[in-house]
């Protein structure tokens, strides 16, 4: 594996062109690879009927990250009601964040009213949060999505797409989905190659270009041919750049490999809690 | 420039000042900033291995690594409540809003269950607290405009010297958009405590880490005080900065506490 590149605090204009300035050649996921990625996966953790699923964060962190079940907080929401917000501010449909986020809230909260939202969805926690809650949580996706916009300012129509959803692939005849978390496409000048860039909290870990990889190997199985992908840690100032060629997609199914076969001899808890497939 | 008010002045008035009047972006500040701190930190620490270095504002300012629990709970429930004032919430209740806050917030989870495990003559107290100090902070800063682009709880993590140092800090509101071709960001530090002469070391402090996060420098820094109103306005210099890498090396140099 190979890092490309390690950028300290770079402007929109650096952070554009290196983005896109990944190889020229193709990075579609051969059919073969994903074939046999499909029944490797089936292998691995097809009798198992509990839901998996498998993303940067398992390939960088192992499948113990979390010791408690899933609950949804401002922190937690910020990301889902942020994209949505960087997204209108980007097309100018909103003067700016915070001012976007309310309406956003209100919108989850109304869809969640009119019972369009599955349980435990975060409208429905949200409609169910006292205001000052909401308020909490349109103040943190703000501020999630001035972030965002800080990093890729949409200042370049047609090369920047800012608050691009996340890209899943469902494994058939399994309950594994595979997710590659997205914050931004950006195309080069040429229009051909594309950079995707998803945004962190903290500092990069010694694993991050690994988690990297699974990203990038999700999008591909999704249909996007990034040529590069770029890990941003704004509280750091950093971000770290790989390049997507083929060896680097064989690379990113391997250790999707390995995550699932470390999930397969996980334990599970007492609680009847499984760690990964919350 | 240092600017200290006392209560109840138009501390966002002081903060956003003349906007023609804002100095240029120095792009290559943050990059030679950056070596500058590199090169002393090698100097300093060499290249043997050892423990990671976290700097904190609080390892500059001298004082103990942790506040009281009860300090730590009212500054928490005030930063809430400084989050509750940007998103526009009208606060009736400062104590009850502040805690369903910090309860959902996601974050300080150990905070929260301090918060809950207090009685009811600590639980008053801390009440009636938070509802003095936000009082102060309702009368100091009134209202923020959405376009000035607020965020809460900003955090940095800066590694340098290949990881062995980590500068750590947080910033209760930056206000600003950067990216301008003028310095146009403020922060601000909220403390509940009276402002002391670790408040300066801090606002250069988190200064230097917004510089060498964004590439930018800031256009000021201040704190406030819910204590008392009082606040302190610095203008982010090139000196200012400096200074707080003199700090960071101080820092460093020193020995662990006990």
């Amino acid at each position: 594996m190979t890092i490309v590149e390690r950028l300290c605090a770079p402007s929109h204009d650096v952070l554009l062109a290196r983005a896109v300035a990944g190889p020229h050649g193709d990075t579609a996921v051969p059919e073969r690879l994903r074939s046999q990625l499909v029944a490797r996966l089936a292998a691995s953790l097809g009798g198992d009927r509990r839901r998996h699923r498998i993303d940067a964060f398992v390939a960088e962190l192992g499948p113990s990250r979390f010791d408690a079940p899933f609950v949804w907080s401002a922190r937690a929401a910020r990301r889902p009601i942020g994209t949505p917000v960087a997204r209108l501010v980007a097309a100018g449909t909103m003067p700016d964040a915070l001012s976007a986020a309310g309406p956003e809230i209100e919108r989850l909260c109304d869809r969640s009213h009119r019972g369009l939202l599955r349980r435990g969805a975060l409208g429905a926690w949200l409609e169910a949060a006292p205001t000052a809650v909401r308020s909490l949580c349109a103040v943190e996706a703000a501020t999630w999505a001035e972030r965002l916009l800080r990093l890729v300012e949409p200042a370049h129509p047609g090369t920047v797409a800012v608050g691009v959803p996340d890209a899943w692939f469902d494994v058939p005849g399994t309950t594994i989905t595979l997710q590659g978390r997205l914050d931004a496409a950006l195309r080069g000048g040429d229009g051909e190659r594309l950079g995707l860039l998803r945004v962190r909290d903290g500092l990069p870990g010694a694993h991050a270009p690994e988690g990297l990889l699974v990203d990038a190997l999700v999008a591909a199985l999704g249909g996007l041919r990034p040529s590069r992908m770029v890990g941003a840690w704004p509280d750091a100032g950093l971000c770290l750049l790989v390049d997507v060629d083929e060896e680097a997609v064989r690379q990113a199914a391997r250790l999707v490999l390995r995550c699932a076969e470390t999930i397969a001899t996980a334990p599970v808890q007492a609680s009847g809690y499984v760690p990964v497939a919350a | 420039m240092t600017t200290a008010t006392p209560a109840a002045t138009d501390l966002l008035g002081v903060l956003r000042g003349t906007p023609a009047l804002r100095p240029h972006v120095d792009r290559g500040l943050a990059g030679g900033l950056r070596a500058w701190l590199e090169d002393g930190l090698f100097e300093r620490l060499g290249g043997a291995p050892a423990p990671i270095v976290r700097v904190t504002p609080r390892l500059l300012g001298g004082v103990p690594s942790e506040a009281p629990a009860t300090a730590r709970l009212r500054g928490a429930l005030l930063v809430q409540l400084l989050r509750l004032r940007v998103a526009g919430h009208p606060v009736a209740a400062p104590f009850e809003d502040a805690e369903l806050a910090l309860g959902a917030s996601g974050r300080d989870d150990e905070l929260a269950a301090a918060l809950s495990d207090l009685d009811a003559n600590d639980r008053s107290r801390l009440a009636a607290e938070v509802d003095a100090h936000h009082a102060v902070l309702a009368a100091t800063l009134p209202s923020l405009p959405a376009r000035w682009s607020p965020r809460c709880g900003v955090r940095y993590a800066i590694p340098l010297a290949g990881g062995a140092v980590l500068l750590r800090g947080d910033v209760d509101l930056a206000l600003g958009a950067s990216g301008g071709t003028r310095a146009c960001v403020c922060l601000v530090d909220l403390t509940t405590s009276p402002l002391s002469a670790a408040s300066d070391a801090t606002l250069a402090y988190l200064a230097l880490l917004e510089t060498l996060r964004t590439g930018e420098q800031p256009l000021r820094v201040a704190a406030l005080s819910t204590a008392d109103g009082a606040s302190i306005v610095r203008e982010v210099t090139p000196e200012l900065l400096a200074d707080a890498i003199e700090l960071v090396f101080d820092a460093v140099e020193r020995p662990p506490a006990a």
